[in-house]
This record gives structure tokens, sequence and C-alpha cells, in this order.
């Protein structure tokens, strides 16, 4: 029997009530913090302006320099077509490099800091009211099977 | 248009039996797994535990639409090197998907779009919400409008130009199917419809990718150089310029078109919100990269059986049958694998533009339910059984809208229709969502004044360009009121969008936002608050 749970079965309220009860000045001003998003919007920006960036240089480069494109490079593949081939591969290399680069260095700060955040929350928590183990969320996916 | 049928009748036999079939099985499995409690979060989001794969697969069968199946691939066939340059388009809009947009919509938002730009500007949310959901609304109507005229357009490759009831039958049909689907299954029936489409669709297309290469030994070259020798302009089809070449203002015209695809498909209402299913961020990255994958094999073999078409059928034969090129999948089928094939392709087709209509009508559904009348009518008092009953009321609202529409322009050109919703979505969503996730100082003024100005921007220019008037494939060919050159809008009206958001922001002197909005909103973003 497939369950539905709801988005957050433990946080009903829009914002989160462990992320308003921390001093927001406490985590953001944090430096791993910083790095953190410096990390990700760095690699973000420098990826799409490589991909989709380059797309749109070779759409300029095909409509205004058409004799570079149309040289013959193997049989009938002309150096603009094999340009266009690229394009696929570099959406490829670009998704690897994101996934690496997400891996090792932007989801180990993002653990770090929200299991920061748990503990001021929870400490936080304790201190107000008895626990509601706000920081272990229902985990739907954990079924004795894997699905496909 | 179309001079005769371009398909024999056995083929229309066979694929109205496998369309009723399909539709039917898939209606059963919607209703099965439709929502079964009065929860809106499983009539907005669905099934959430479902893995990559599947959502992979979902999110293929929203982004890619009857259009790139037909359209792109007739386009290829048609003009060779500048169809491919339209496919690797639709292929690199994915990656503003994977790289900007996903992880960080994922994590602040909920339901809808507004719910994330609420979340970012608390105070003037009201606003904003209403500006998302006029866009919303105008976006995903035009492109349902296309869907449904595309429906009309596949139908003609069959028995020729249709009469005015048939027309009418169709059109009424596919958008009952619609608003069944989206108003009784929400986005678990959905979804249903998203997957069985995108399995079809890459197993049908690479299938036939890999049969046209096989004709040819999977040897490329020989199937390149027999495609430049039948069609009729030899060297030249594999060189740039065969559609858009010639003047300047064509060359930017088709700038302007792959600048409303790679930033305007990335924007589409029905796939923000596809993107806020899977249950945490780790799956949501699996699953956009499985899409990365499913959309890039389908666009390549829909580039190799665009290129097939013209090598086995020539251009004059698909020409004749089609002045779009639209009938060129039909026909390489019919050519290769006889009525069978051209059956399930067809069949293929029709789901597909079903499926992307049902995304569509749910998506403008649930920002007119959640946005519109829950959070600015009812001011977040309404309750969760009274709010589905709105989405499910609006869903049905917005099919027939758009079945009414479909009627009135019928003879419109779908592609026309979607790169108008394309241009509109990356003049009007995407510079908000843009700045709402990274510029700290984005106000709602900023917001309100990109959201309509772009919106404004997009469809004035395409009023006054080629498309409506003066041309002679346009609504008014006899009136000339075209003062804007470009058929596409879309390189004037992005920058616009992008600057109207600016200038709002830097303009607002009204009461700010507090700081500490932007820092949650940031911690969320970047930390997350869920898994």
């Amino acid at each position: 029997m497939p369950e539905y749970p709801p988005r957050r079965d433990d946080t009903p309220t829009f914002p989160l009530p462990h992320i308003e009860q921390t001093p927001p000045s406490r985590i953001s001003d944090h430096p791993e913090f910083h790095s953190l998003r410096r990390a990700q919007r760095r690699f973000g920006i420098r990826a799409t302006v490589l991909s989709v960036g380059g797309f749109l240089l070779y759409v300029l480069l095909s409509s205004f320099v058409p004799a570079v494109m149309n040289q013959p490079l193997f049989g009938r593949l002309t150096v603009g077509l094999s340009l266009g081939l690229g394009q696929f591969v570099i959406m490829g290399v670009t998704a690897w490099c994101y996934v690496r680069h997400m891996r090792t260095r932007v989801d180990p700060l993002a653990r770090g800091l929200k299991s920061r955040l748990h503990e001021t929350g929870s400490r936080r928590a304790r201190t107000t009211a008895p626990p509601q183990g706000a920081g272990q969320p229902l985990r739907p996916g954990a079924r004795g099977f894997r699905t496909w | 248009m179309v001079s005769a049928a371009a398909i024999d009748d056995s083929s229309l036999q066979l694929t109205f039996v496998l369309f009723l079939t399909v539709v039917v099985i898939t209606l059963f499995m919607a209703l099965l797994t439709a929502p079964q409690r009065d929860e809106i979060s499983e009539f907005y989001l669905g099934n959430r535990a479902m893995s990559p794969l599947r959502n992979g697969l979902a999110m293929c069968g929203d982004y890619l639409s009857a259009a790139t199946l037909l359209g792109s691939t007739g386009l290829v066939a048609l003009t060779g090197y500048d169809g491919l340059m339209y496919l690797g388009g639709t292929t690199v809009a994915w990656m503003m998907v994977l790289l900007l947009i996903a992880e960080p919509l994922h994590r602040t938002g909920r339901f809808t779009l507004g719910d994330t730009v609420a979340l970012r500007l608390p105070r003037q949310q009201r606003p904003v919400r209403v500006a998302l959901a006029v866009c919303i609304l105008a976006i995903a109507t035009l492109y349902l409008v296309a869907q449904l005229v595309g429906s009309v357009a596949l139908l003609t490759q069959f028995t020729g130009v249709p009469s005015g009831s048939t027309r009418t039958l169709c059109v009424v049909v596919i958008g009952a199917f619609v608003i069944l689907y989206a108003s009784l299954g929400g986005m678990p029936g959905a979804t249903v419809i998203q997957i069985i489409k995108a399995v079809m669709l890459v197993v049908g297309v690479l299938f036939t990718a890999g049969w046209v290469l096989h004709h040819f030994d999977w040897n490329p070259n020989a199937l390149l150089e027999r495609a430049s020798q039948r069609s009729g302009s030899g060297l030249s089809f594999l060189e740039p310029g065969l559609r858009y070449g010639g003047t300047v203002s064509n060359k930017l015209d088709f700038l302007s078109l792959e600048l409303a695809i790679v930033l305007g498909l990335a924007a589409l209402p029905h796939v923000l919100m596809r993107l806020l299913t899977p249950r945490n961020s780790g799956v949501l990255r699996s699953s956009v990269l499985w899409a990365v994958g499913l959309v890039g094999a389908v666009c390549f073999g829909a580039g190799i059986m665009g290129l097939g078409a013209t090598a086995l059928l020539g251009r004059e034969t698909i020409e004749s049958t089609d002045r779009t090129g639209n009938a060129s999948v039909l026909l390489l089928a019919h050519e290769l694998g006889g009525s069978v094939l051209t059956a399930l392709l067809t069949c293929l087709a029709y789901l597909t533009l079903l499926a992307v209509a049902v995304g569509l009508t749910l998506a403008a559904a649930s920002s007119l339910a959640h946005d519109l009348y829950s959070e600015v009518i009812r001011k977040g008092r309404a309750t969760e059984t009274e709010e589905l009953t709105v989405a499910r009321l609006s869903g049905a609202v917005i099919g027939v809208l758009g079945i009414l529409l479909a009627l009135v322009a019928w003879g419109a050109n779908t592609a026309t229709l979607a790169f108008l919703a394309f241009a509109i979505a990356a003049s009007a969503i995407l510079p908000t969502i843009i700045y709402t996730l990274f510029w700290r100082r984005f106000s709602a003024k900023g917001a309100l004044l990109s959201l309509y100005g772009g919106l404004l921007c997009s469809v004035l220019l395409a009023a006054f360009s080629p498309v409506v008037s003066s041309a002679p494939g346009s609504f008014y060919p006899e009136a000339d009121f075209a003062w804007f050159p470009l058929q596409n809008p879309g390189i004037v009206s992005i920058p616009v969008g992008f600057l109207l958001g600016w200038l709002g922001t830097v303009l607002d002197k009204g009461p700010a936002e507090e700081p500490s909005a932007h820092e949650k909103f940031e911690v969320r973003m970047l930390v997350g608050a869920d898994d």
C-alpha cells in the first residue's frame, strides 16, 4: 500500500519553527555559511555561463560567420555540426562537474550547518518547551524494497 | 495547408484503437492513484515517495511537448542545420534548471512559485502572488491552446483539412480528457500520464532513430550525405541559414527565438511545479540528472529522425503533405514500419500533447487556487477542503477556456503560440525567480514591475510583429501595423523584464522588508529545511 505523506508532518506551519527560533544572525554570520553561499553561487553562475552562454555563442557564430562553421571536417561533418554535437558533450560534462562539486564542496558544508542549526534549535526547544523531535522528520522512502 | 491525407485509413483506425486503449488505461490508473484524502499537499505534489528515475521521467514528460516531437523534427527535415540548432536549444535549456533553479527552488518552495516568493517577501506577498497568478495563467492558457490546436493539426495529417464539426469534436474530446485528468487526478494522475508518456516517447524516438541509422548501416556520414542529396538544396542543407539566413533581422530573429527557448523553457509553470514534487533535494538532484539524460537522448533521436525523413522521403514528399514539416515523423514511420509504427507514433503524439496539457492545466489551477484564492482572497484562512474544491473547479474552468480559445484560433500556428508562451515565461517569470533567489535587495515593487512589464512587453511586441499582421501567414494578412520587425519578441522583452525588476527595486522607496526575512530565506535556500 503506497502512502502519500504530506510534505512535513512535523512542521505544519510554513516558516519552520526551529528556524524562526534561531536568531538569524547566528547561522548566517557564520563563516562556513558564507563559503557555502560562495561555493554554490560561483559554480552555478560559471557553469550556466559556460553551457548556456556557449550555446548562444554557437548560435551567433552559426548566423554571422558561416564561412568558419561550414569548413568540412570529416566527410559531410562540418565544423558547425561537430560543434553542435559538442554541445551535448559539454552538457554531459557540466552535469557531471555539477554533481561532483555539490558532493564534495557544498553538501558537507550544508550538512554541518544543518546539524548546528538543529543543535541550536533543540537546545532552545529544551529550554522553552519539551523536545518534539523536530530534527527527525519522517523517512517515507525507507521501505523494505528498492523502487525503480 | 495540407493537400492530401498523409496516411492511409488502416493506420487511422489502428491509431484510434491504440489511443483509446492508452487513454482508458491511464485514466483508470489516474483515478486509482487520485488523491484519496482531502489534502492539498497530495493534490499539488502527488506521490512524494517516488524514485529518482520515475521523477526524472515525469520531468522529461512535462518538459517535452508535441511541438518538440513533431515540430522540431519537421524543422530538421526541412531546414537541416537550423532545425538541429533548435533541438540543441531545447536540450541546453534544461541545464538552466539543473544548475541554477532546481535545488534552491525546491528547498524554498512549497506548492507554487508564489510560496517561494512569499517566503522571500513576506510583507508584500499578496500583490506579488496576484501578479504571478496572472502571468502563469497567461502562459498556461497560451501553451494549452497551442496543444489543443496541435491536436487539430495532427488530425489533419489523417483526414485532410477536417470539417468544422470534426474539428470541434477533436478539441472538445481532448479538452475533456485534460479536465478529467487534471481536476480528478490532480498531481498523482498527472504523474501517471507523464511517466507513461515519457517511457513511450523515449522508447519510440530512440527505436525509430535506431531504425533510421540501421537503414544506413550505422554510418552517420551516409545519412548526412543522403539527406543533403534529397533535400533539394544540396550541401547548404548542412549549413546554417536555410531558414533564418539572409538578412540581419532574420538572424536576430533566430537568436531571439533561441534566447526565449533557452531561458523560457526553464521557467514554464508546469516544469517549475514538477520540480517541487521530489521528497528531498537529494532525490531532486538525481531526478533532474535523469531528466538531463532523457531529454538529451530524445532531442538527439529527434534530430536523427528529421535527417532520416529527408534522406528516405525527400523534401518534396514532406513539403507537399504539410508545408510546416509537421508530418515528417509520421511519413517516416510509414516508410519504415508501415501502418503499425505510424499508429504507434501518432498515438504517442496525441498522448504527448494530452500529457503536457494536463500538466499546464494543473499548474494554472494550483496557482489560481493556492495563490489567488487561498492566500489573497481568503487571506490564508481557507480550509484545505475549500482550497481543493477551488483547485478542481479552476482546472475545469481553465480547460473550458482553453477549448473555447482553441476553437476560435484553430488555424493559428502551434509553434507561434508556443514561442510566445516561452517569451513570456523568460521575460516575466524568470527575472523574478533569479532575483528572488540570488539578489539580496530585490523588493516587491521590482517583482511586480518585472512580472507585469515582462508580460505586457512580450504580448505588445508580438501584437505589433509580423506574426499578427502584414505577413502572408499572419492572423490579419491585409492589415499592416507590424512596426516590430522580428517574429519573436524575446531579444527585447527578456532584457526589459530583467531591467524592470532592477529598476523597480532601486526606485522602491516604500517600507522595506525586514532584513531577517532575506536571511531566513537564504538559510533555508542553502542549508535546507527538509530531509
